[in-house]
């Protein structure tokens, strides 16, 4: 008699972290980290900032509102009595301003890697014992360097996220996820650039708290016209 | 070449021969550091001079999975560190160092093994007089084996009771208690270097006894170093230390092996070095922590390890964390403070009234052009508050560094690129100073 292979169910394969559909997000083994936008959230595979991959973002100038847009998730690991890293930042963090967002500061490593930044940016992902490492290397990392992080960030409960310049966005990496920031509609526009899942069509904005501007924190689409162009008609109809 | 040959000879069989002085107090220091060493595997350590060390291991068999284990880590051990062994395992502590003295090799675990291996063994005890030992061999006794057939007390009477007795105790027949080593109170170890030493690199493997020592004796004393000294004697007699600091008190040889290499790689060494010491200046009790019952995926070696190694690599000052300062000028409000493992030691940093106030801050304000009557940064930059003003500070305006008296008016504003800036304008003009990210 011939027995068949047991067939392996489809739902299994599609239950694995590293397989996903083609038209849907991948589901992340490691709990991901709710980034506090809920349109981000959606769009990102396994609803939240990814544990044990490296985020790249893709940002040219400083101000944007970059920080605005990690600081919860960052809160949250601070709050959750983790340690946090930052490997070479291009300035220098303000205290109040931190310990305001929800950031215990005495859990808050500020490293001044100078040009050893990726060797420090690795040490910190492997040791386990980081729960957020954000890096602003000097110098753009090659590939394999990149390939380095990545591993050493791999299956550790660690947001490991890496500030490149956008003319790195056309150059391949094996960051499983890729997020180029850019000022746009009054807020911050967020285009996801890979990720694990069908392409992001298009860009999304974000309304982040700013300064001055108390009265627009509530996180929402932003303004666009064409919404509000096919609203109007809608109630005239 | 082979042991009793004269200099001379040896000299002419192999012309690039080190001759050195043999040091009977170097000799029982390196007894003592290897003693202390030994304190991993056992409490119960006892010195057998001029190169014998009794190690009792029958209550530990248990702890490292039977005596064979045992034999396996201290021989392991003594090889890393250059030491050359013979060894034997015996119920009794001179059964054991007869048989080791003899060469056997071998673990002899019952008494019964034990005494047999014994009686094989030759009546040269080095122990003995020689008359004893020559009287023995007139009387055609050539084994400790055909001394079990004579009678004992004519063999008392013919080569004195010492022998007889160290035979008795051999056997497990009479009690031999040992005196147990003592391991010092405060941890110091020398060591000197069979040869001058000028790269700092090669003295981590010189330094590898010592840590190795060191590690023992705290597993022993049940202890946690948390800073010990490396002291250098230079050949020129000068001196210098090389002070290793923990992040969290810790007794594992591995990593503090791996912080001196990271401390060696950066020293500069003033002459050759003639000869270590290594001293525990710092040490705690070691608490006690159970053991997991089922196997952990491995967590990485932590934070505090991981702190101390990028430390040591970069720099005291370029590893730190923040710290609130209550000042109201912006660049005295933040203070970087020593990272501390145990960051509840610390009270919570409590949030100010910083509604506006930005993440980062440039190390001095930027000068910003202004044109039109307005400042320009990347494009002319919309004022979004009211000024705030912060002045005053005459109590450190004279002090070199600090930030003095300042008569600000600080905004919030935007450039055409989308950045929010934190700027103000003082008597000079408009300057930016912090970044709303």
């Amino acid at each position: 008699m011939n027995v068949a292979p047991s067939p392996v169910a489809l739902a299994e394969v599609l239950a694995r972290g590293d397989v996903w559909r083609g038209d849907t997000l991948a589901s992340l083994p490691a709990a991901a980290i709710p980034s506090g936008h809920a349109e981000l959230d959606a769009e990102l595979p396994g609803g939240g900032w990814p544990r044990g991959n490296l985020v790249e973002l893709l940002v040219d100038r400083g101000g944007l509102g970059e920080m605005s847009l990690l600081l919860p998730a960052l809160a949250r690991l601070s709050q959750a009595g983790g340690w946090l890293a930052l490997v070479a930042p291009p300035w220098q963090p303000h205290a109040p301003a931190w310990a305001a967002a929800g950031v215990a500061l005495e859990r808050l490593v500020v490293v001044d890697a100078g040009r050893q930044a990726a060797w420090c940016v690795e040490q910190l992902l492997a040791s386990g014992g980081f729960a957020g490492v954000l890096a602003w290397p000097a110098v753009d990392l090659d590939a394999r360097a990149l390939r380095r992080l990545q591993v050493a960030a791999e299956s550790r409960p660690v947001f490991a996220c890496l500030w490149r310049s956008t003319a790195a966005a056309h150059s391949p990496s094996p960051a499983p996820l890729r997020i180029a920031l850019a000022a746009g509609g009054g807020g911050l526009s967020v285009g996801i650039l890979k990720r694990r899942g069908r392409p992001a069509a298009r860009p999304l904005f974000l309304s982040i708290p700013r300064p001055g501007r108390t009265n627009l924190v509530v996180a929402g689409p932003a303004f666009s016209p064409a919404a509000a162009r096919s609203a109007a008609l809608a109630a005239l109809a | 070449m082979v042991a009793g040959q004269k200099l001379s000879t040896a000299l002419g069989l192999q012309p690039g021969l080190a001759v050195g002085e043999r040091d009977p107090v170097l000799e029982c220091k390196a007894l003592e550091s290897l003693a202390c060493w030994a304190g991993r595997f056992t409490p119960t350590v006892s010195l057998a001079p001029p190169a014998g060390l009794l190690l009792e291991i029958g209550g530990c068999l248990r702890l490292f999975g039977g005596a064979a284990a045992i034999v396996d880590a201290v021989n392991a051990g003594c090889a890393e560190q250059a030491y050359s062994v013979a060894w034997a395992a015996a119920p009794t502590p001179l059964g054991a160092r007869w048989l080791a003295q003899a060469g056997t090799r071998a673990l002899h675990p019952t008494p019964a093994a034990m005494q047999t291996a014994l009686a094989g063994l030759a009546c040269s005890v080095p122990d003995w007089p020689p008359e004893a030992v020559a009287r023995l061999a007139a009387c055609g006794l050539q084994r400790l084996g055909d001394l079990a057939q004579v009678p004992a007390a004519g063999l008392r009477r013919r080569i004195g009771n010492g022998p007889v007795d160290d035979l008795l105790r051999a056997r497990g027949e009479l009690a031999d208690p040992q005196l147990p080593f003592v391991f010092p109170e405060r941890f110091a170890c020398d060591l000197e270097l069979p040869a001058r030493v000028e790269h700092a690199e090669a003295l981590a493997f010189a330094g590898q006894r010592l840590f190795a020592a060191l590690a023992g004796w705290l597993q022993v004393r049940q202890q946690l170093v948390r800073a010990c000294s490396l002291h250098l004697t230079h050949d020129d007699g000068s001196a210098s230390v090389l002070p290793l600091r923990l992040a969290e008190a810790s007794a594992d040889e591995a990593r503090l092996l791996r912080l001196l290499r990271e401390h060696l790689g950066r020293l500069q060494l003033a002459a050759p070095v003639a000869a270590l010491r290594l001293v525990a200046d710092d040490t705690c009790a070691r608490p006690g922590a159970s053991i997991a019952l089922f196997a952990q995926p491995s967590a990485g070696e932590g934070a505090a390890a991981c702190l101390e190694r990028l430390r040591a690599r970069l720099g005291e000052d370029a590893v730190r964390t923040l710290a609130w300062q209550p000042d109201h000028r912006p660049e005295c409000a933040t203070r970087m403070a020593e990272p501390a493992a145990d960051s509840a030691a610390f009270p919570p940093s409590t949030a100010s009234d910083a509604g506006s106030r930005p993440f980062w801050l440039l190390d001095t304000p930027q000068p910003l052009a202004e044109r039109a009557g307005g400042p320009h940064w990347h494009g002319p930059l919309q004022l979004l508050t009211r000024g705030e003003r912060l002045e005053s500070g005459w109590w450190d305006g004279g002090e070199a560094g600090a930030a003095g008296d300042v008569r600000r008016d600080y905004f919030v504003a935007r450039n055409p690129q989308g950045q929010w800036a934190w700027i103000f304008r003082d008597a000079q003009g408009w300057f930016l100073h912090g970044l709303f990210a």
